[in-house]
């Protein structure tokens, strides 16, 4: 606490306390930085050292005057509130220099009422009064006050303590306006280089505006802030951006020269509502009702008006200042510079998206593309160059336009495009000139509903670039659709001629390519039609094949096949869409393709069929429009039919698709008569199977490698091998012998064996050789029979002359030999000698006759000139006759039983003949029982039969030779055990004789055990 | 002393063979079928023997094969006896290597003149040809 410095000091020590207080003030004040906390100290100490009742500093300015610093004595009012009506304060402001008031009550410069009057003092407690102004490069700031409650002089020591104090506040307060000065223009520089940063960052113009009333409005504590851009074209400013404003304002525009904007505008500075009163600002939109004031400020750039921005508030204690003035003109120049970036950028990306869309053009010339993938291009490179939303191409057809391509196109539109573009378009096309529309809404050459398309679709304005003539016939079109409406300069349309041309040289060169590459791809499917049809056989299915191959091949929608049968034009095959309406149908129109095909022997080539071809024809009634017909040719060289395809829509058939289709009639033409010869040459073979399995030789053909590749149901039955195991492989292979003869010549008739089922089969067998161009072999047929039957008769033949030549000159050699040798004249024999070799003479001469006999019945039973005395033959007397006769000349040891019915037995026989059939089973009995045993003859009666049975123990009969042993000469495998051959007739004669007696002869034999002959007989 | 085997199933021929050749002072050994004749070839090894063909058992043909492939026999000549008239049976009796053939009925006067000729061509080394002879002779006269 600082004591009252007169109080307790000499004036010296007095000016030395003051000069040090001063000097702390001075420190304090001057190094503080809070400058209100070293005031309140100044004032309070220096009060203390005054012995002041209070002591404060008032601040003037611009601003009502206020207490900035106060100290009171204790028990003393403050006087802040009173801060305006402080008569001594207001008088050392007014006057510029300080004032020392010993007594105010008496002091006349407090005379003027406007100082405050002396009563407001007074209530305070007031009667000294010193007041020292301060002053801040040569202006007054404030006001250093000292009140004393007692009347007296202020000393000089204390008026230079004041006025120093003063000075020290002085300088406090000028610095620390200065920084907070200078902090605000920090603040300020701080926001417009954020401002700036976005302005230059930011290349989206509405972006960069937006971004700036946002800072505007901050900086400036503004309720709102916005930004206008004129359009000079329409004279009006336009709402780009606005701040805690109503949205709909964006878009908004109004006549640029009404409002505060427009003044502002005209005048090309800054200005606050409040200094137009009169005006509506700023601009007549309900949306600013609510604001109390304004601050509109133009947007210049090199002195050319771009648009204006503004701030309001709705406090009425904000007012906007110059310094705001100041900050806002400083974003009207940041925004007319984000406006320039802007542009300039605009600029910019449209020369590179004009650059991209020529390279994409560039590159689709460079690349082998296909029609489709460069109208593609071409499509996005238009729509990128000018900066459209979306895009189509058009290509002309015989009536209209048709789509070709599209990107990004909204289906409607797409969809109203392929169906029917509008009229308009179609006219820009058929002339080859762009055609702009900058609102298509407002365009009256488009019709309602192609103008409600366009717009439902997002589309505003288009614009149209035809293609050139480089597509035949008309030209196309590329529309690009904006999503604004837009004005379209001479710029635009430059580079609309540009891009077409680009476009017309790449869909040149993707024409060449398409050609190129559809001709191949000809080539190839032609190769693949004819690998596909040479082998088929049947020649429905050739045609089918055709009709369904022709379209694929020629990018058709159908095709239908023509064939004359019984001179009509009768569909024979057809594929695709529609062509079962054709199936069956006969082409008897004059008129229609296919006639004009046959009449003419060319092809007939349509783009769009003649209004007279279709009613002729029923595909091309049923909505085709062109066609390509060729004709089928027949081998002969005439036509036999023809080919057409048929293409919905305008379609120009090309020379090469022209060429391919005659090239598939070509292939269908071989392959048909390929099937046709293939179905004669199969009837033929069927038929010739059927001969061949029909007639009774066995056939076998080989082909040029021997192997079998026919065998006859005859040749089965005769080898025993069946077709089956026997095709596909060698003769040799199956039948264990060769058939061909060895060379290429046959050698005629042949008798080969086989063997079938391990017996050997003879074959007379004929071979014929056929040669192929070449002379070689190309394969034998061989004819064969069995002749095993024949053989073995005429092996019995060749038996038979040998055994009757045996048989005849056995006893002829004896009777010949002994007479030539008793009429020897060199020997001479005995009695015995000479009756031994007549006895054998004798002998042999009965057994020439036997033979002779034996012979004779053999003629006669083969001639059936056999004499029978038929009549009532007793069977037991003949057994027991013949059975005698046996027994006297047995020498083996047989023995004989006789089993014969009590009473008679008798048969319907010729009594000689039945001996001797009986003669010849006993002798046979005999014979083949080596060994002797029992010969069983026995006789009995039946139902008007007798049967006579002989059976014996001897070696039997194999029962392969049971049928055989009554066969002319069959001696059977098992020689006579006693050596005597016999001219093998006994058996066939019993037979024969038995046959002609009318009754049967049969053996049952078991091998080993003996053999049982019986002889039925009519009873008598 | 010359030895000639007579094989023939008929005994009157066998007889009448024995008769005419012992009167001209050859000795005669008999068989009376094919397997005793094959055995009284072996036994006997006569200089000629006259074979008949068609015998029980085994025919001439047989014994004509089993005596040739026996190197003990083979070189005995064999002048077939047979009641055939065919030539096709003579070519087959040659081709058998038989030298001579014989045909029923035949003077029994010539049968010893028959031998000696045999033995005396067979003596000269003429066997073979003379059969070689005959056989080309033979077939000369099929093929015509």
């Amino acid at each position: 606490m600082t004591a009252p410095l007169d109080s307790r000091s000499t004036p010296v020590e007095a000016a030395l306390e003051r000069e040090s207080l001063l000097t702390a003030i001075s420190q304090q004040v001057r190094s503080r930085v809070d400058l209100d906390a070293a005031l309140d100290a100044t004032v309070e100490q220096v009060g203390r050292g005054l012995g002041a009742l209070r002591a404060f500093i008032r601040i003037d300015g611009d601003e009502p005057a206020s207490i900035m610093a106060e100290w009171n004595a204790p028990g003393a009012p403050a006087v802040a509130a009173l801060a305006d009506r402080l008569a001594g304060t207001n008088l050392a402001a007014r006057l510029g220099h300080t004032i020392a008031l010993a007594d105010i009550r008496n002091a006349a410069e407090l005379d003027d009422p406007s100082l405050g009057g002396r009563e407001t003092l007074l209530a305070a407690g007031v009667l000294a009064v010193l007041a020292t102004p301060i002053v801040a490069r040569d202006a007054t700031v404030g006001v250093l006050t000292f009140h004393r409650s007692d009347a007296g002089d202020w000393s000089q020591g204390d008026i230079d303590l004041a006025e120093a104090v003063a000075r020290e506040a002085a300088v406090a307060i000028h610095m620390a306006r200065l920084l907070e000065e200078t902090e605000h223009r920090l603040a300020q520089a701080t926001a417009l280089f954020e401002a700036a940063r976005v302005v230059t960052g930011e290349l989206r113009l509405e972006l960069v505006l937006k971004r700036l009333v946002m800072a505007l409005a901050r900086l400036l504590h503004a309720d709102a802030a916005d930004c206008y851009l004129l359009d000079t074209r329409r004279d009006t400013l336009r709402c780009t951006a606005a701040f805690k404003l109503d949205p709909v304002l964006v878009q908004w525009e109004f006549p640029a020269d009404e409002g505060l904007a427009g003044e502002a505008l005209r005048r090309g500075r800054s200005l606050l509502s409040r200094d137009y009163p009169g005006l509506q600002a700023p601009g007549p939109h309900p949306a600013y009702r609510d604001f109390t004031s304004y601050l509109v400020a133009p947007m210049l750039l090199a002195g050319e008006k771009q648009g204006v921005v503004g701030v309001a508030t709705r406090d009425q204690d904000r007012v906007f200042t110059r310094g705001d003035a100041d900050v806002l003109e400083a974003f009207a120049g940041l925004a007319s510079v984000a406006l320039r970036n802007a542009a300039a950028f605009e600029q910019s990306a449209r020369q590179a998206r004009i650059q991209r869309a020529f390279y994409r053009i560039a590159a689709a010339l460079a690349a082998p593309l296909s029609q489709d993938e460069t109208l593609q291009a071409v499509v996005e490179a238009a729509k990128d160059a000018v900066g459209g939303v979306f895009a189509a191409a058009l290509l002309p057809t015989r009536m209209s336009l048709r789509l070709v391509g599209s990107q990004t196109l909204p289906d409607a539109l797409a969809e109203a495009l392929a169906r029917a573009p509008a009229g308009a378009l179609e006219d820009a096309a058929r002339d080859g000139r762009v055609l702009t529309a900058q609102a298509v809404a407002s365009d009256e050459r488009f019709d309602a509903e192609w103008k409600n398309l366009v717009l439902r679709s997002g589309g505003k304005a288009l614009l149209a670039i035809p293609l050139g003539e480089a597509v035949a016939g008309p030209a196309g079109l590329v529309v690009v659709f904006f999503p604004t409406e837009r004005a379209f300069g001479d710029d635009d349309v430059e580079l609309a001629r540009h891009l077409a041309a680009a476009a017309a040289g790449a869909l040149v060169r993707s024409e060449q390519f398409e050609t190129e590459r559809s001709s191949r791809a000809l080539a190839q499917h032609l190769a693949r039609i004819s690998r596909l049809l040479a082998p088929e056989l049947d020649p429905s299915l050739v045609l089918r094949e055709v009709a369904r191959e022709a379209p694929l091949l020629l990018g058709a929608d159908v095709c239908v096949v023509h064939e004359i049968l019984d001179g009509e034009l009768v569909v024979v095959a057809a594929e695709g869409e529609g062509a079962a309406a054709a199936a069956g149908s006969r082409a008897v129109l004059r008129g229609s393709p296919a006639r004009e095909v046959v009449e003419s022997q060319a092809p007939v080539v349509r783009e769009a069929a003649r209004s007279d071809e279709r009613s002729a024809d029923p595909l091309l009634a049923a909505g085709y429009d062109a066609y390509l017909s060729v004709p089928l040719t027949a081998p002969d060289g005439g036509v036999r039919g023809v080919i057409s395809v048929y293409s919905r829509g305008l379609r120009a058939w090309r020379p090469d698709e022209v060429d391919a289709l005659l090239a598939v009639s070509g292939s269908a033409s071989a392959a048909l008569a390929n099937a046709q010869l293939y179905q004669r040459v199969a009837l033929e073979k069927e038929r010739n199977e059927a001969i061949l399995a029909a007639i009774a030789d066995g056939i076998v053909a080989t082909d040029a490698q021997s192997r079998v590749v026919l065998w006859n149901a005859e040749a089965e039955r005769i080898t025993g091998v069946p077709a089956a195991e026997a095709l596909g492989r060698q003769p040799s292979e199956v039948l264990q012998r060769e058939l061909a003869s060895e060379g290429d010549v046959p050698s005629g008739d042949r008798m080969i064996s086989i063997t079938r089922g391990g017996h050997d089969v003879w074959l007379s067998l004929t071979e014929a050789v056929m040669s192929d161009h070449e002379g070689g072999v190309a394969g034998r047929v061989f004819a064969f029979r069995d002749i095993s039957g024949e053989r073995l008769v005429e092996q019995m033949k060749s038996d038979f002359v040998s055994t009757v030549s045996h048989e005849l000159r056995t006893p002829l050699t004896s009777i010949y030999g002994f007479s030539a040798t008793l009429l020897r004249s060199d020997l001479t024999f005995d009695d015995e000698e000479r009756t031994t070799f007549l006895t054998y003479i004798a002998s042999e001469s009965e057994r020439l006759t036997q033979v002779l006999d034996a012979l004779l019945h053999v003629a006669r039973l083969d001639s059936g000139d056999l004499e029978l005395q038929l009549g009532r033959t007793s069977v037991g007397e003949v057994v027991t006759e013949v059975v005698a006769g046996a027994e006297a000349a047995a020498r083996n040891g047989h023995r004989f039983v006789v089993e014969l019915p009590d009473g008679p037995v008798a048969a319907r026989a010729d009594g000689r003949k039945l001996r001797q059939v009986l003669d010849a089973l006993i002798d046979n009995a005999v014979k083949y029982s080596p060994g002797g045993g029992t010969v069983t003859v026995a006789a009995r009666e039946r139902t008007n039969v007798v049967e006579l049975r002989v059976a014996d123990e001897g070696i039997g009969i194999a029962p392969a030779e049971q049928p055989r042993i009554f066969t002319k000469f069959y001696r059977g495998g098992n020689p006579r055990p006693d050596g005597d051959r016999g001219p093998g007739l006994s058996l066939f004669i019993a037979r024969g004789l038995v046959t002609a007696m009318g009754g049967r002869l049969s053996v049952s034999s078991v091998e080993g055990e003996g053999s049982s002959f019986v002889v039925e007989l009519p009873a008598a | 002393m010359t030895k000639v085997l007579v094989v023939d199933d008929e005994a009157p021929i066998r007889l009448l063979c024995r008769v005419n050749l012992e009167a001209e002072g050859i000795d005669v050994v008999e068989a009376a079928d094919g397997v005793a004749g094959v055995e009284q070839a072996r036994a006997e090894r006569p200089d000629v023997i006259l074979l008949d063909v068609m015998m029980p058992r085994l025919d001439g043909w047989g014994v004509a094969e089993e005596l040739l492939r026996d190197p003990a026999t083979s070189d005995i000549p064999i002048v077939f006896l047979t009641a055939r008239a065919e030539m096709r049976h003579e070519e087959r009796a040659l081709d058998l290597g038989g030298i001579d053939f014989v045909t029923k009925p035949f003077n029994p006067v010539g049968l010893a003149p028959l031998v000696r000729s045999v033995l005396a061509k067979v003596e000269q080394g003429r066997g073979e040809t003379r059969r070689h002879e005959k056989l080309a002779e033979l077939r000369a006269q099929l093929d015509s």
